[in-house]
C-alpha cells in the first residue's frame, strides 16, 4: 500500500475537465497529502485525453496516470471500472477521490467493489482521523442530517466529493506522466451505446453555480420556462427545475434539483412556482439565501425561505426581471 | 422470465428526524418505516416486465424482522415470492457488506434475466449497493434508467434510456443485467385489497445469518455489525438553518395584485441587495 492520494479527473461531454477535479486536488493537498506523506496524483481516463498534465499540475498533481483508449469513449462504465480497478490494483494508493457527478455515481462505487474497498459517496468535507484514516462528512436522511464517517481496515479508501464544496486554488507543479499502464480488452465491454444525444449549454452548470433560478410545475408549459431562463441569464445563474416540471416535459431532466436530481448549494437560490417538497429541499436546502415566488401563501416553501413574494409569477416575474436587468446594466 | 427486485425498508425522512442519545445515529423509536420510494419504482417496473413477458418476480431484501412488512407490500403489488435475509446486525453494517450478502443469496436463486433496484436508499443515501451487487454477480448494470425501452428475453438484451449531463443515451445491455431506478420512470401501483390478502400466502423464505456461508465474502460473520463496517458512521448532526421568512404579501388578500406588484418587486430587490447582499 502506498501513501499516495489520487483524484480521478471528471470529464465533461465536451472533453474538458470539470471544476470539481481541481477542487478535489486542492482539498486533498491541504487535508490529506501532508498527513499521509505520499504524492498527489491525478488519473485521466478517456478517449483522446492527452495533454491535461499542465492543467492538473497547476492544481498540485505531482503525477498523472493517463489511460487513453477508444473503449473509454462516451462515459463507458465498464471501461472506467476496468481501467481504474486495474490501476488501483497495480499501485495501491491510500485514497482515491472523484467528483460526485452523474457519471461518478455510476462507475465509482462499482470500481470500489472491484478492488474490495469501502466507499463513501458525496463527501462535503475530507480529512484524516487520529490514526490517518480518511474521515469525511456527508449529507444523509434526505439531506436533513450530516454524518461523519471514518474508514477502517487496510484497503484503499475511496470517496466521491460534492462539486462546489471546496475552493480550487493553484499550486503549480510539473507532473510526471505515466501513460498506458493498463490494456483494455474490447471483449470486456458488454453494454453498447445505441444513441447519444447531448446539447451544450451556455449557462453555468447547476452544481457549480453561485446562483440558481429554478422553476416548478406552476410555470405550466415549456414555453413559459423562458421566464426562468431570462432571469437566470440576467443574474448569470444556472437554471433548475423541480421533478414536477421535468416530468411534465417543461424542461430537460438534467435541470432537476433534489433528492433524485442535482444537489446545489449556491449563495442565492430563487424558486419560482415551487411548493417546497422535502425531496426538492434535499437538493437545495443548504443554499445560503432562498427566495420564493408562489401564489399560494400556504406553500411549504414560505416556511423555509429567507425572502418571498406571494403572487402570480406571470405578474411578478416580468417587472422583477426588468428591474434586475436595470441593476445589472448600471 | 425470472425478474429479481432488491427492495429495502427505509426511514420515512419526510418526517422530522432526531439524533439518538449515542450521537451517531438517527433516533428510530417513533420512526415510520416505509418501502424505499425508489424501490417502489423498481417493483413496478418488474411487475410491468412480467405482465409483458410472463415469468415471475422475486423480491430479495435484507434487514431485521420489521422488513417483512415491506416485503409483503411488494408481494401485494404483484411480486410472486420473496427471500428475506433476516438479522439485526444488517441494519448496522455498511453498504459494502450489504451488497456482498445480497449478491451471495442471489447466487443461490439460480439463473435470472434481470434485476431491478432503487437508485439509492433515502435514509443512509449510500448510493452504491445496486451497482456493487452487479459487480459481485459479474453482470453489467445500467444506472439511472429513465425508461426501459425494451427487454427481450429471447435475444437476451435490455434496451434502456438513461439520463446523463447535457442529454441522454440509449444503451443496449446483454441479459442478465441490473437496472437502477430513479423516480418518475413509471407510476407505482397501490396494493389492492385482494392483493394484500393474496400476499399473505405467497412464499417467503427466511435466511438467517447462520445460513450464510462467509467463504469468499472477504469478511466474517462477526464483521456484520457496526464495529465491522469498513466505513463507520461516528457522528451525526441535524443542522438547523434559521431562515429569515421575510415574505411580501398583498394588502387585501395574500397575493400582491395590480399596483402592488411593482412595489413588491422593488422591495424584494432591495432586500436582496441591502439585507442579504447577494445581488
Ligand atoms: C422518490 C422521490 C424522489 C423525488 N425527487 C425529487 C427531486 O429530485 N426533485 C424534485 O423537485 N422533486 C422530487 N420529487 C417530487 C416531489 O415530491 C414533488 O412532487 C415536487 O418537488 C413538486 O414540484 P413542484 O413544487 O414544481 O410542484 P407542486 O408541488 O405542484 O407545486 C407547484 C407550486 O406552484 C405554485 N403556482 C402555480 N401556479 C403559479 C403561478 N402562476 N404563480 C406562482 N405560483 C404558482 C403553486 O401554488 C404550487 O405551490 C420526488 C418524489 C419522490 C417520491
Ligand atoms: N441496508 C439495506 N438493506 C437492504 N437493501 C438495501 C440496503 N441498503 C441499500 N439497499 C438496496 O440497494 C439500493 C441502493 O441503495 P444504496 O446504495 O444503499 O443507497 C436500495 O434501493 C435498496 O434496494
Amino acid at each position: 500500500m502506498s501513501n499516495d492520494v489520487w483524484v480521478v479527473a471528471d470529464l465533461k461531454i465536451d472533453g474538458t475537465i470539470r471544476k470539481v477535479t481541481f477542487e478535489a486536488l486542492t482539498e486533498a493537498k491541504k487535508k490529506l497529502v501532508g498527513g499521509l506523506g505520499g504524492q498527489l496524483c491525478a488519473v485521466v481516463l478517456g478517449s483522446g485525453v492527452s495533454g491535461f498534465e499542465a492543467e492538473l499540475g497547476k492544481y498540485g498533481a505531482e503525477k498523472v496516470y493517463v489511460i487513453d483508449s477508444d473503449l473509454l469513449k462516451d462515459f463507458n462504465t465498464e471501461g472506467y471500472v476496468n481501467a481504474l480497478g486495474e490501476l488501483i490494483k497495480q499501485n495501491e494508493p491510500a485514497v482515491v477521490l472523484a467528483g460526485n457527478t452523474v457519471f461518478g455515481q455510476d462507475y465509482f462505487p462499482r470500481a470500489a467493489a472491484r478492488v474490495g474497498s469501502g466507499v463513501a459517496m458525496d463527501a462535503i468535507s475530507i480529512g484524516l482521523s487520529g490514526d490517518n484514516k480518511l474521515q469525511i462528512e456527508r449529507y444523509s436522511h434526505s439531506s436533513k442530517a450530516i454524518q461523519t464517517q471514518v474508514f477502517h481496515g487496510g484497503a484503499t479508501m475511496m470517496a466521491t466529493v460534492r462539486p462546489n464544496s471546496f475552493k480550487a486554488e493553484e499550486s503549480p507543479t510539473t507532473p510526471e506522466v505515466i501513460s498506458g499502464s493498463v490494456e483494455l480488452n474490447p471483449a470486456d465491454i458488454s453494454v453498447k451505446v445505441l444513441e447519444l444525444e447531448t446539447k451544450a449549454s451556455d449557462r453555468p452548470e447547476l452544481t457549480e453555480a453561485e446562483r440558481v433560478v429554478a422553476g416548478g410545475r406552476g410555470l405550466a408549459s415549456e414555453e413559459n420556462f423562458k421566464y426562468i431562463y431570462e432571469l437566470a441569464d440576467t443574474l448569470g445563474a444556472a437554471a433548475g427545475a423541480t421533478r414536477a416540471a421535468v416530468d411534465a416535459g417543461y424542461c430537460p431532466y438534467d435541470m432537476q434539483v433534489g433528492q433524485t436530481g442535482k444537489a446545489v448549494s449556491p449563495n442565492l437560490y430563487i424558486g419560482i412556482a415551487i411548493s417546497g417538497s422535502v425531496q426538492h429541499f434535499a437538493g437545495m436546502g443548504s443554499s445560503k439565501v432562498i427566495v420564493a415566488i408562489n401564489k399560494d401563501p400556504e406553500a411549504p416553501i414560505f416556511q423555509k425561505c429567507d425572502y418571498g413574494i406571494v403572487g402570480d409569477l406571470f405578474d411578478v416575474l416580468p417587472p422583477f426581471t426588468e428591474k434586475v436587468k436595470q441593476l445589472v446594466s448600471e | 422470465m425470472k425478474i429479481l427486485v432488491i427492495v429495502s425498508q427505509t426511514q420515512d425522512t419526510e418526517a422530522k428526524i432526531q439524533v439518538s442519545a449515542g450521537g451517531d445515529s438517527v433516533d428510530t423509536a417513533d420512526m415510520k418505516w416505509i418501502m424505499n420510494p425508489y424501490d417502489e419504482f423498481a417493483v413496478e417496473e418488474a411487475i410491468q416486465t412480467k405482465e409483458k413477458h410472463g415469468g415471475e418476480v422475486v423480491i430479495v431484501s435484507i434487514g431485521p424482522a420489521r422488513v417483512v412488512d415491506t416485503i409483503r407490500q411488494a408481494l401485494a403489488m404483484g411480486a410472486d415470492s420473496a427471500v428475506h435475509i433476516n438479522g439485526d446486525g444488517f441494519a448496522e453494517t455498511d453498504p459494502f457488506a450489504i451488497g456482498k450478502l445480497i449478491a451471495s443469496e442471489i447466487k443461490k436463486l439460480g439463473d435470472f434475466d434481470v434485476i431491478f433496484t432503487g437508485m439509492k436508499i433515502i435514509d443512509e443515501e449510500s448510493g452504491q449497493v445496486g451497482v456493487q451487487v452487479a459487480e459481485e454477480l459479474g453482470i453489467p448494470h445500467v444506472s439511472l434508467v429513465s425508461k426501459v425501452v425494451e427487454i427481450n428475453a429471447d435475444a437476451k438484451k435490455a434496451v434502456c434510456q438513461k439520463e446523463i449531463d447535457g442529454g441522454h443515451v440509449v444503451v443496449e445491455a446483454p441479459l442478465p443485467c441490473l437496472i437502477t431506478c430513479p423516480d418518475a420512470m413509471n407510476e407505482p401501483r397501490y396494493a389492492s385489497l385482494p392483493g394484500i390478502m393474496k400476499a399473505k400466502k405467497k412464499p417467503l423464505t427466511e435466511v438467517g445469518i447462520d445460513d450464510i456461508s462467509f467463504d469468499g465474502l472477504g469478511f466474517s460473520k462477526e464483521a456484520v455489525s457496526k464495529e465491522g463496517a469498513r466505513v463507520k458512521t461516528t457522528g451525526i448532526e441535524v443542522p438547523q438553518i434559521e431562515r429569515k421568512l421575510k415574505i411580501i404579501k398583498g394588502s387585501d388578500e395574500p397575493m400582491v395584485k395590480g399596483e402592488e406588484v411593482a412595489n413588491a418587486a422593488e422591495e424584494l430587490i432591495k432586500l436582496l441587495r441591502e439585507d442579504a447582499k447577494v445581488i
